[in-house]
């Protein structure tokens, strides 16, 4: 398909791109390193005040700390930087070149920026919730991988279709992007387990601002404790959102055309 | 309707903007309520563009030009009016049209910035589903028309600004468009590059027989490209034809620029002085005067050389404004 | 200093108007600056019920109060200097503040000040609403008061400065990002902000007095909380007065430094 084939000149020009700055890597190591000794060294004096945090075990804390980095940096690593590019671009006009190009607009900005540096959360991710899963001693089979892949994916889409949202309002309000920084600090609430929260915040973590699909969900997929219901509440989620974030998108767009509404 | 490329009627847009008053009062009370102004960008313009032409779009900054370019390119949708171009009606963004136009914003860059300008090439050449060997030709060709061979390898940031906007015109051409919308493309540019690209736009007007419009406020460009023009201030067309009838339309007075002897004379009986330096004498005299005050002054002055000539295109469009706002 | 107030008033004119404009964006920062600490209450009282009461010193509605009222004063304190620093000097933006006559430091604490006063009403409001859901509980003694606003209003002043010099390496490096974030973590386990410093082990207890961390946030906490004895809190506003001398110090040093850079390099 030839959105694949897009992605594939984006990834490839963002690589070139990426390689002029070697030392962002070294930059991003340093971070990404430090992000994770801080959330370990929190839940480590959490943890010398209890054996369990809203029925998550220690172990079962750092699997989902492994999916939080996952996660993380799967935005990172495309939406987060292509969603700030295309609200700098609306707001310094440049955005009129991805309009005037005979693609989808929201897929063009979407995809434009790759940084390749973000797989660093991702592998860091990964050893996390691989070091978790062999210290709970559970056996992962095929059926909890599988769940687990396509949560995390619909998790991602999820992440996504939120974030377009947001992005989008920059078609009515000039200053926005600060908006994408508190889902930065609402990611946060997601190294916590969900049932952590009065139920009012729990509402809105899963159906406002939907970080918990974005962690909590995949995790429980590995751990064993996904519900079929949550699965397919995911999953719905993850349909509903893609259509609605598109229909706002669209509107986003017809009010930046000038048409009427 | 057939050969009219780009067919614009009865054109309107108007903005909505919020208005407020500075102060701190003003600022708690633009919480609660919000005022807002209607604004004509652009105020019932009509015309009709045919294939091949390349028509200039003057007019001060403000006026309507780039509004009135973002309306033919699908960015802006009208507030009422009709447009197409090329039989689309560009509001509708349908890829078959996008695909034969381009725009170049003179202000804005669309090259990725890090790398070198041939990769932002390749971005362009896969969103256009442009072929490899209609690719290869046509840089080629846009290489050696823009001389662009050893700017091609470095990174962008690298470039100075007129070869940047080479390599922008180049990204945006890539596709051979039939349509070429310029805003503003040789703004902030040396008179040399200025130069360059104008002989560019009239090269790739000529080979591939593109329609192009292009706004400018410099008048340079517009007198080297353009036959046809069109004037548009405060939104509205003020004028569209040939540019020579423009001149002579909008001028009752012609320049008379006169090379003495005597560099002392006194000229006030003849005409307007403009200016005196190097022995030359510049003077406005209305049109129908000038036969008689040339007789008067090759027969009362010693005169070494006289020219008449048009006013300045500026002071013409000046005046075209002027007249317009009084 | 009747120029300074005349200064800081014409200030305060001009941002009070700018921060209404970008109200959005400054209710949009309030969102995060709410967030993290009802995250830490949430956890901490979960794991204090967990314990059959408390955790520590600190029941639950005695964490309910602390993460409040450390959300009050941490708003009070806070900053965005660094990121605002590396923004002007990325774009250029310095150079009219270099050719006033005044330090630029009281143009950028004006700006503070003023856009706090339109957010502060707003976070008091979310205050009482938290403070209606999680019932907070806590001892307050009214002698408190009076040491507690010298030791907020040196808070700000340290945090400030402290948050103002690290925003100066803006001058030496493009990344003040790494930089910063070797700061925030500090701030977050030595200041209060993850857990009240009472429930770290003693060494670390140590190194946030040594520190200006506490001093910054934690230490008026647990001031108005009624945690600290009279003669803890003098002690305190003592540690909080000498890092105020050190920071002044160290905006001087810096401020000269970056200079020096800043007109070597050119705007």
């Amino acid at each position: 398909m030839n959105y694949l084939r897009l992605f594939g000149v984006y990834f490839r020009l963002s690589v070139m791109n990426e390689l002029a700055y070697r030392v962002n890597f070294y930059i991003q190591l340093f971070q990404s390193v430090v992000e994770l000794a801080t959330a370990l060294t929190g839940l480590a004096v959490i943890f010398s005040y209890t054996s369990t945090l809203a029925g998550w075990t220690a172990n079962e804390m750092l699997a989902l700390v492994g999916v939080y980095f996952i996660t993380g940096g799967m935005i990172g690593l495309v939406i987060r930087p292509s969603l700030e590019q295309f609200i700098a671009s609306v707001r310094d006009g440049t955005f009129d070149f991805t309009l005037v190009k005979p693609e989808d607009a929201q897929f063009l900005m979407s995809f434009q920026i790759v940084n390749i540096w973000k797989l660093i959360d991702i592998v860091m991710g990964f050893a996390v919730l691989t070091t978790a899963l062999i210290r709970l001693g559970s056996k992962v089979g095929a059926g909890q991988a599988v769940g687990f892949g396509i949560m995390l994916l619909t998790g991602t889409i999820i992440i996504y279709c939120f974030w377009l949202v947001l992005a989008t309002l920059s078609f009515w309000f000039v200053r926005v992007e600060n908006i994408l920084v508190i889902f930065q600090s609402m990611y946060e609430a997601g190294r916590w387990p969900i049932s952590l929260y009065p139920g009012w915040l729990r509402f809105a973590l899963t159906f406002v601002v939907p970080i918990a699909f974005a962690t909590t969900v995949p995790a429980q997929a590995l751990t064993g404790h996904l519900t079929l219901e949550t699965l397919i509440g995911a999953l719905t989620a993850a349909a509903v959102l893609s259509v609605v974030s598109r229909f706002v998108w669209r509107i986003g767009l017809r009010r930046y055309s000038g048409a009427s509404a | 309707m057939a050969s009219a490329s780009i067919h614009v009627q009865n054109l309107h847009k108007t903005y909505v903007v919020s208005k407020r008053e500075s102060g701190v009062l003003a600022a708690l009370q633009s919480l609660v309520v919000r005022q807002t102004e209607e604004i004509p960008a652009v105020d019932d313009i009509s015309f009709h563009l045919a294939s091949g032409e390349v028509v200039g779009f003057l007019g001060p900054n403000g006026a309507g030009k780039t509004t009135t370019l973002k309306m033919l390119s699908g960015l802006l949708h009208p507030t009422t009016g009709e447009v197409t171009v090329l039989g689309y009606v560009p509001s509708k963004r349908e890829r078959a049209f996008l695909r034969q136009i381009t725009l170049v914003m003179g202000q804005r860059n669309e090259l990725v910035w890090d790398i070198p300008a041939l990769d932002s090439f390749e971005l362009n050449r896969a969103i256009y589903r442009v072929p490899p060997t209609d690719y290869r030709l046509m840089l080629k060709e846009l290489t050696e028309l823009l001389e662009l061979g050893p700017l091609l390898h470095k990174p962008v940031r690298n470039l100075s600004l007129g070869e940047r906007m080479k390599c922008e015109i180049a990204a945006a051409l890539l596709h051979r468009p039939q349509v070429v919308f310029l805003d503003e493309p040789t703004i902030g540019l040396d008179v040399t590059m200025q130069r360059r690209i104008r002989k560019f736009i009239a090269e790739y007007n000529r080979k591939f027989g593109a329609t192009v419009l292009l706004t400018s406020h410099y008048m340079a460009d517009v007198e080297a490209l353009c036959r046809r023009v069109i004037v548009i201030h405060n939104g509205k067309l003020l004028f569209d034809g040939e540019l020579a009838s423009l001149v002579q339309k909008f001028t009752a007075h012609k320049t008379i620029v006169v090379q003495l002897d005597d560099v002392q004379a006194d000229m006030h009986s003849y005409g307007e002085v403009v200016s005196r330096e190097d022995g030359h004498i510049t003077l406005r005299v209305p049109k129908a005067e000038t036969a008689r005050v040339t007789e008067r002054l090759l027969a009362n002055l010693p005169v070494i050389d006289l020219l008449v000539e048009d006013p300045p295109i500026e002071e013409v469009i000046e005046r075209v404004f002027a007249q317009e706002s009084a | 200093m009747r120029d300074f107030a005349v200064l800081y008033l014409q200030q305060f004119k001009t941002t009070f108007a700018s921060m209404l404009q970008y109200r959005a964006s400054l209710f949009i920062w309030m969102i995060s600056a709410v967030l993290e600490p009802l995250i830490y209450l949430i956890v901490w009282s979960t794991v204090s019920v967990s314990r059959g009461g408390s955790v520590g010193d600190y029941t639950a509605g005695q964490f309910a109060a602390y993460f409040i009222v450390f959300m009050l004063v941490n708003q009070v304190t806070y900053t965005w200097i660094m990121y605002e620093y590396e923004y002007r000097i990325r774009e250029g933006l310095l150079s009219p503040a270099l050719l006033r006559p005044v330090h630029p430091i009281h143009a950028d604490i004006a700006e503070n000040i003023s856009s706090k006063l339109v957010t502060m009403p707003v976070m008091i409001l979310i205050a009482g609403g938290l403070a209606l859901i999680f019932k907070p509980t806590a001892s307050f003694q009214v002698w408190t008061i009076f040491a507690f606003i010298p030791a907020l209003v040196l808070a700000f002043l340290i945090r400030f400065l402290i948050e103002w010099t690290l925003a100066q390496s803006a001058f030496w490096t493009t990344r003040v990002s790494a930089f910063n974030q070797v700061y925030f973590v500090l701030v977050l386990f030595l200041s209060g902000q993850i857990a009240p410093l009472s429930l770290f082990p003693r060494a670390i207890q140590v190194l946030a007095n040594i520190l200006p961390f506490r001093w910054m946030i934690g230490f008026p906490v647990e001031l108005i909380l009624g945690r600290l004895t009279p003669i803890q809190a003098l002690t305190g506003i003592a540690a909080q007065v000498f890092w105020l001398f050190v920071s002044l110090g160290l905006v001087r040093v810096v401020w000269r430094a970056g200079i020096r850079i800043y007109s070597a390099v050119g705007a």
